[in-house]
């Protein structure tokens, strides 16, 4: 599971979800990708959960890119706990995705298992995706 | 290539406000540099825009000062969820002139059997070609090629008239070997509880 070995700061405020993102909306390496059209915080259980959907549908003969990365902490207080005495433990990991941004890239022969293994991968993502395919040439 | 013909105006209002509007409108916001003239700013319709833009590195003819010029698509700025056009940066060329643009690269026929993947290191190739006689794309063989092997760029036939714009011997396509397929669940809970089994004994 991606999770960060270093970090500056252990607890970090709640990251911005206004707007749309500000690059990476081009596929980069693969012939499809999944895109978010929606915003929302990618868990890194929940990229796992995607990327695994992915290769166990294309069994071999393909190549996987992740392209976010959860490098915010993301904290909880306990339950039936009083307010205040701090903030509370960092709970998850999480990549903050803005609409239009290309999360997994999918190399892969055959077009149709590609979109089946990708949609299979969208159902684990938290946000509103479609499916992107590289067009060529195209300026 | 052929050349298409866009009915551009001259813009005279700048800024966000202005852009939006003729957005709103129906245009596209582009500007227009190159061979050492001042910059000139146009609003090109975006329906005629996105046709052209389909062809990659369409040669467009646009009206400039009263004159017809030819320019090159440099950079276009798309809205990332609907892809539609926002801003264009048009390059200034003159027939004849040779210029650096890459060029998609296709690959046909079948890889060796076993479930290689084909591998685009470069989506596109860059080329120095007139400016006026851009070949659209190049098509490569991959016929047979078994895992391992690679295209460079100096493997790749170029129509008449254009040269490589990077080093031959940069890899455009490769051939990876497949992959074992990761283990199902099923089959890593049974290779799990048979580690813990082999950990057990060498405890005992």
């Amino acid at each position: 599971m991606l999770i960060p070995r270093r970090v500056k700061h252990r607890k970090q405020h709640h990251p911005k979800r206004r707007g749309a993102a500000k690059g990476g909306t081009e596929l980069a390496f693969g012939q499809f990708g999944i895109q978010a059209v929606t915003p929302a915080y990618v868990t890194n259980r929940q990229i796992e959960s995607a990327r695994i959907a992915i290769t166990r549908h294309i069994r071999r003969g393909g190549k996987v890119w992740i392209n976010i990365y959860p490098d915010r902490p993301l904290t909880k207080k306990p339950a039936e706990t009083r307010m205040g005495s701090g903030k509370g433990s960092p709970e998850w990991w999480i990549a903050n995705v803005h609409p239009g941004r290309v999360m997994f890239e999918l190399s892969y022969p055959n077009e149709k298992i590609a979109r089946e293994a990708l949609t299979r991968a969208a159902h684990k993502l938290p946000m509103k995706c479609r499916i992107v395919r590289r067009e060529d040439g195209e300026s | 290539m052929s050349e298409i013909r866009i009915a551009a105006e001259s813009r005279t209002e700048f800024g966000k406000g202005a852009a939006r509007r003729a957005r709103r409108a129906g245009f596209v916001p582009g500007v227009v540099y190159g061979h050492g003239h001042t910059p000139v700013h146009l609003n090109l319709p975006s329906h005629d825009l996105m046709m052209a833009l389909k062809t990659p590195n369409a040669l467009l003819v646009v009206p400039i000062e009263g004159k017809d010029e030819y320019v090159l698509p440099k950079a276009v700025q798309r809205e990332a969820i609907k892809r539609s056009i926002e801003h264009v940066d048009l390059l200034l060329v003159k027939r004849g002139e040779k210029v650096t643009v890459e060029i998609p690269v296709h690959a046909e026929g079948e890889l060796a059997p076993g479930g290689n993947l084909l591998e685009h290191a470069l989506n596109a190739l860059p080329i120095e070609a007139e400016a006026t006689h851009l070949p659209e794309s190049v098509t490569v063989s991959v016929e047979g090629l078994e895992a391992g092997a690679s295209i460079t760029a100096g493997d790749i036939a170029l129509p008449a008239g254009v040269t490589l714009a990077v080093e031959a011997d940069v890899v455009v396509l490769q051939v990876i070997g497949a992959q074992a397929p990761e283990a199902t669940e099923e089959e890593a809970e049974t290779e799990g509880e048979a580690a813990e089994g082999e950990e057990a004994a060498v405890e005992a």
